[in-house]
């Protein structure tokens, strides 16, 4: 068989998983290749252009702190920052950034083509190439054939796309971009078994056509959180976005007119994410809500194009526009763009490895919205662990894998193989068993030494990385031994500030404990030559290490108790097949990882909860009584 | 549901002569087994319906047994699966042959407790019901086979159902103001989250303390009787069980061991021993006996104290008091048939019930009955109230209680909500062991079916 180019990895898709994925694999030495249908768009934000938020943000954190690129691209480009959740606890705190969207755009294919190894290539594939079980390239529309030793595919909403906007659809991967009809077809033929998923997006209003003063402004924080570990500084001028208000007329319309929503019709099949509804949705869901909440998002700062969040629609065009001008300040509001619905297939994510392998096809990994998920963050993690594990095996390195105990990405991942989808899946912060450990402002510690060691954190990077831990390190002791005595002014400031008695002495660890105590009064109390000598974000994250510690401490008799067989052994010849119950798909992940005690078989991902009580029967029916 | 590929099959009759014995066969193919012990290839019974068969050998073809063939159609049985279920005459010698025959036949014997575990795999039983079904087996009296029965209804799990909604209800609510704050969420009336959780945290309290007399009416309660030599202990405890089960003689010292009778008491399981009066003793065997009371003194729930009537009180029956002191008891004055001698001057200002008895005539003996439940909350029992029976299930309700109790603290200090959630996540999981998890994804679910969430 004879191939126009040969690589390491290939990457089909440049959003936002297949940026990732093809950043990482470059830069852990593989050639790799990043096929998109438009060179002109990759990194393209096709919905919301904004980044970040509770969960989202701390997984954008993580994948920096791995070595990905999302965080530094968001940083340079990103025009207004906000910390959400500033007023509650550092685990739930995550940065949320609107871009401009052009930029983000740009910064992305500009980092990309400055990647040594990274071959941008516009194409559309129409089909695999397999033999043996194995991918071995992908042939494009073009005729050209590549090969490669590993493909991760990152579609998107491309697959057998489908626009909706009132009663007329048509085939299109996203607004003005033709779907991917063939990639689909050569799946089912690999024997993958599809699904359909659906989402859509609001009009776009022209800038100039709004009456701004009827909207309240939302301004960008004082003192912006990057998202990147190394940036020191954010360059780009803040902005302010307008929220506003629907109305009970506009709700009516909206009833109305229901018959002309391909949702409420029935043309759509597909299943779309219960937290991103669409306005009519949230009318026809909610009807006592006599108004909804809007944002309106400048799209840029070269551009008069705004985005109306939350008003997520696929009515017809002119319908919207109508319904539009019904908000107030935006009696003279003109769309620039319809919002519409788009109907795509995914693939079940239960045929996927802890790696994003496919169990089928050896070396074909997936990663992003063909996996069931949404969202640019959930995407872009994805692609870095496929972009990873790609490179990995076409360099015969073994395989990366993060847990869900440590990492966002890693409750992702598990959830993902394990229970599917039915809805498009997106992060929250309670899907972790551990969220109070899975800190945004700890991603770096958690993860950043996996990234060094993997090649993907430079020098750089992890001087840096070194720096803040120390710093961190040095806080956190410094925050222990400062003491105040009783006979102290300190001290009665203290009390006084508190309202309460503090005994004989106390430190500044134990007032870090006590809930409600104001990051900045501790920090006042520091000795003037800490404070000089590390930043108040290093402080910030030693004070949290320190007011959590006491929680995760006493909670850890509980998890203990909810642990308590997880020292139980299991024999090394334990027969799972022999056990009644266990069906073919359990017995198959317990033989792959042959656990040795049960908390570890607990451990593995895709088992389902009645499979690991069954399995604790068994152990404790056969052990030998004492 | 899983699907079992073998066929298991065990007697689900106690081994040993009986009237009847019963096979049981669960598993695909229960019903073509059967078909080949009657010899019938077009056998098909009505479900849930007792037919009258022959069942041959094997083999030689010849009949074995006339039994009862009942036929429960798969998911309608107790395990889920098909289940064929012989009620043959109670002979060890038959029934293992007809077992064997089975065997033979490719089915396969089923371990302790298989068709429980078949049941709570095919989802046809949750946990706490599984574990009834061993109380069922084990019940000792009516009244323990009625909360028994209750719980394999899945009583429990019903009654903690509107507890553990309250609980993700007060989840709901502070989660989402978490996960989704740019939303336009309607305010939590914080005050208001904290009296639903003391609401809940009571009501499992109440639930909880039923397990004192649930406990009763599972494992029963274990009374001793002790006192000097020759008060009539052994005669109280020949009455009480209604037959001359202790040697009785007039010679003190005639009870060397202890010796233990089940007794039905309104419905509560009584262990009641019988122990060697306690005395200084030289005599090697007596001494034996004598520490083998102090040790049923020791494992007793409560202990009653035998005095003679007839006698002032003396430093034997002292010692004994003092030994019991720690114990819950009550004291019997027997021998009330006899001329009394008067001892409110000594036991006056004791705290125990004192009940005069006579094991000669029966007087007294119900007050004494009486007297021996009474410090165990009975009420609750008789008044037909359902009865957390399960030490585990008492443990969990109790630790469920604490968590909500701690989130409450939590909450009246106004720490920040992800601290205060992890409370109410453990007391979730705690109930969670009773009635079944409750996923990320049905907190989500709640969440979004409660609030319009989305930008």
């Amino acid at each position: 068989m004879s191939f126009d180019e040969c690589f390491d990895v290939i990457v089909i898709g440049a959003g936002h998983a297949g940026c990732e994925a093809a950043s990482a694999a470059a830069r852990l030495g593989a050639q790799t290749a990043l096929i998109t249908l438009n060179l002109d768009l990759i990194g393209q934000m096709s919905c919301n252009p904004a980044i970040g938020g509770i969960a989202k943000g701390h997984v954008v954190r993580e994948i920096d702190a791995l070595g990905g690129i999302m965080g530094r691209v968001i940083d340079r480009t990103g025009i207004q920052f906000r910390l959400l959740n500033r007023s509650r606890g550092p685990a739930v705190q995550a940065p949320r950034a609107q871009a401009d969207r052009t930029l983000y755009r740009l910064e992305m294919r500009r980092v990309l083509e400055a990647t040594p190894n990274l071959h941008l290539r516009q194409g559309l594939v129409v089909d695999f190439i397999i033999g043996g079980g194995e991918i071995c390239g992908v042939e494009l529309q073009d005729t050209r054939r590549l090969r490669a030793k590993a493909v991760v595919l990152a579609t998107g909403t491309f697959l057998n796309g489908l626009i909706h906007t009132g009663r007329r659809t048509f085939a299109a991967g996203r607004a003005g971009e033709p779907a991917s009809l063939e990639i689909s077809e050569s799946l089912k033929r690999a024997g993958f078994s599809l699904g359909r998923l659906k989402t859509g997006t609001p009009p776009r209003l022209d800038r100039r056509t709004i009456n701004w003063d009827l909207f309240e402004p939302q301004p960008p924080d004082e003192n912006p959180v990057p998202f990147s570990f190394s940036t020191e500084r954010l360059d780009q001028p803040q902005i302010t976005c307008y929220i506003g208000y629907t109305n009970e007329k506009i709700h009516q319309l909206i009833r109305d007119n229901l018959h002309e929503s391909p949702l409420y019709s029935g043309k759509i099949k597909g299943i779309g994410p219960r937290y991103c509804p669409s306005i009519e949705d949230k009318v026809v869901k909610f009807p006592e809500k006599t108004r909804h909440q809007l944002f309106l998002e400048p799209e840029g700062h070269e551009t008069n194009e705004v985005y109306l969040n939350g008003f997520s629609t696929s009515l017809p065009a002119e319908l919207q526009q109508e319904l539009v001008r019904m908000i107030p300040g935006l009696e003279e509001a003109r769309i620039l763009r319809p919002g519409y619905a788009i109907e795509y297939d995914f693939v079940d994510p239960r045929s996927l490895t802890p790696c994003l392998e496919t169990i089928k096809v050896k070396n074909l990994f997936f990663a992003g919205q063909i996996n069931g998920t949404t969202g640019y963050e959930e995407a872009a993690c994805q692609g870095l662990i496929a972009g990873i594990n790609a490179a990995l095996r076409a360099q015969n390195r073994g395989s990366f894998r993060l847990n869900r105990e440590e990492s966002y990405i890693g409750v992702l991942v598990s959830d993902l193989i394990t229970y599917g989808v039915d809805e498009p899946y997106r992060l929250f912060t309670s899907r972790s068993e551990h969220r109070l450990e899975l800190r945004h402002d700890t991603a770096d510690a958690r993860l950043s030494p996996y990234g060094r060691e993997l090649g993907l954190v430079d020098d750089h990077q992890w001087l840096r990385f070194n720096r803040r831990r120390d710093s961190i390190t040095r806080l956190r002791l410094a925050l222990e031994q400062t003491r105040f005595k009783r006979s102290e002014s300190t001290y009665r400031l203290a009390v006084q500030q508190l309202g309460c008695d503090l005994g004989d002495s106390f430190s500044l660890a134990q007032l870090a404990q006590r809930p409600n105590v104001d990051a900045s009064f501790v920090y006042n109390l520091l000795p003037v030559s800490l404070r000089s000598n590390h930043s108040f974000s290093d402080f910030q994250t030693a004070l949290a290490d320190i007011f959590y510690a006491g929680y995760i401490n006493s909670n850890r008799f509980t998890q203990q108790r909810l642990h308590q067989f997880d020292h139980l052994p299991i024999a090394s010849d334990f027969n799972y097949r022999s056990v009644s119950g266990f069906s073919r798909e359990m017995v198959e992940r317990f033989e792959r990882v042959r656990p040795q005690t049960f908390g570890q078989a607990r451990r593995i991902p895709g088992l389902t909860p009645a499979a690991v009580s069954l399995l604790l029967v068994q152990l404790k029916a056969h052990r030998p009584a004492v | 549901m899983v699907v079992h590929t073998d066929t298991i099959v065990a007697l689900a009759t106690p081994p040993g002569r009986s009237g009847i014995g019963v096979i049981r066969i669960s598993g695909p193919r229960a019903l073509a087994l059967a078909r080949i012990l009657v010899r019938d290839q077009d056998f098909d019974p009505q479900p849930h319906r007792a037919i009258l068969r022959s069942i041959h050998d094997v083999t030689s073809g010849e009949i074995l047994d006339q039994a009862l063939v009942t036929y429960f159609k798969a998911p309608h049985s107790y395990t889920g699966e098909d289940v064929v279920e012989l009620s043959c005459h109670g002979s060890p010698v038959l029934l293992s042959h007809i077992l064997d025959s089975l065997l033979a036949l490719d089915a396969r014997t089923a371990g302790p407790g298989e068709f429980t575990l078949r049941a709570l795999s095919n989802g046809r039983l949750n946990l706490s019901q599984a574990e009834a079904v061993r109380d069922l087996i084990n019940a000792q009296t009516g009244a323990a086979l009625r909360q028994a029965a209750r719980q394999v209804k899945g009583e429990l799990s019903a009654r903690l159902r509107p507890i553990k909604d309250g609980v993700l209800e007060v989840i709901v609510q502070l989660e989402s103001r978490l996960e989704f704050v740019e939303d336009d969420l309607p305010g939590v009336a914080l005050a208001q989250l904290h009296e639903t959780l003391l609401q809940l945290s009571r009501q499992l309290d109440q639930m909880a303390a039923t397990f004192r007399s649930g406990r009763l009416l599972k494992d029963g309660l274990k009374v001793t009787l002790a006192g000097r030599p020759n008060v009539g202990k052994s005669s109280i405890f020949n009455a009480l069980l209604l037959r001359e089960r202790a040697i009785v003689t007039e010679i003190p010292g005639t009870t060397r061991d202890t010796l233990s009778e089940l007794l039905n008491l309104d419905g509560i399981p009584v262990l009641i021993t019988d122990t060697a009066g306690l005395r200084a003793s030289d005599d090697k065997v007596e001494h034996l006996g004598i520490e083998r009371t102090k040790q049923a003194i020791a494992d007793a729930d409560l202990v009653v104290v035998v005095i003679d009537g007839s006698q002032p009180l003396n430093d034997e029956d002292r010692e004994v008091l003092s030994l019991v002191a720690d114990s819950l008891n009550v004291i019997a004055v027997n021998k009330s048939d006899l001329p009394r001698h008067d001892h409110t001057a000594t036991l006056g200002d004791r705290q125990e019930r004192i009940v005069p008895v006579s094991a000669k005539t029966g007087e007294g003996l119900s007050d004494l009955r009486q007297a021996m439940l009474e410090p165990f909350l009975l009420r609750e029992i008789h008044d037909g109230h359902f009865l957390v029976t399960n030490a585990r299930h008492f443990d969990l309700l109790s630790r469920a209680n604490l968590a909500l109790l701690g989130a409450g603290e939590l909450l009246k200090q106004k720490v920040s909500e992800e601290l205060i959630l992890v409370e109410l996540y453990n007391a979730l999981h705690y109930l969670g062991e009773i009635t079944g998890e409750t996923t990320p994804d049905d907190v989500l679910s709640q969440i979004f079916s409660t609030f319009c969430i989305g930008k």
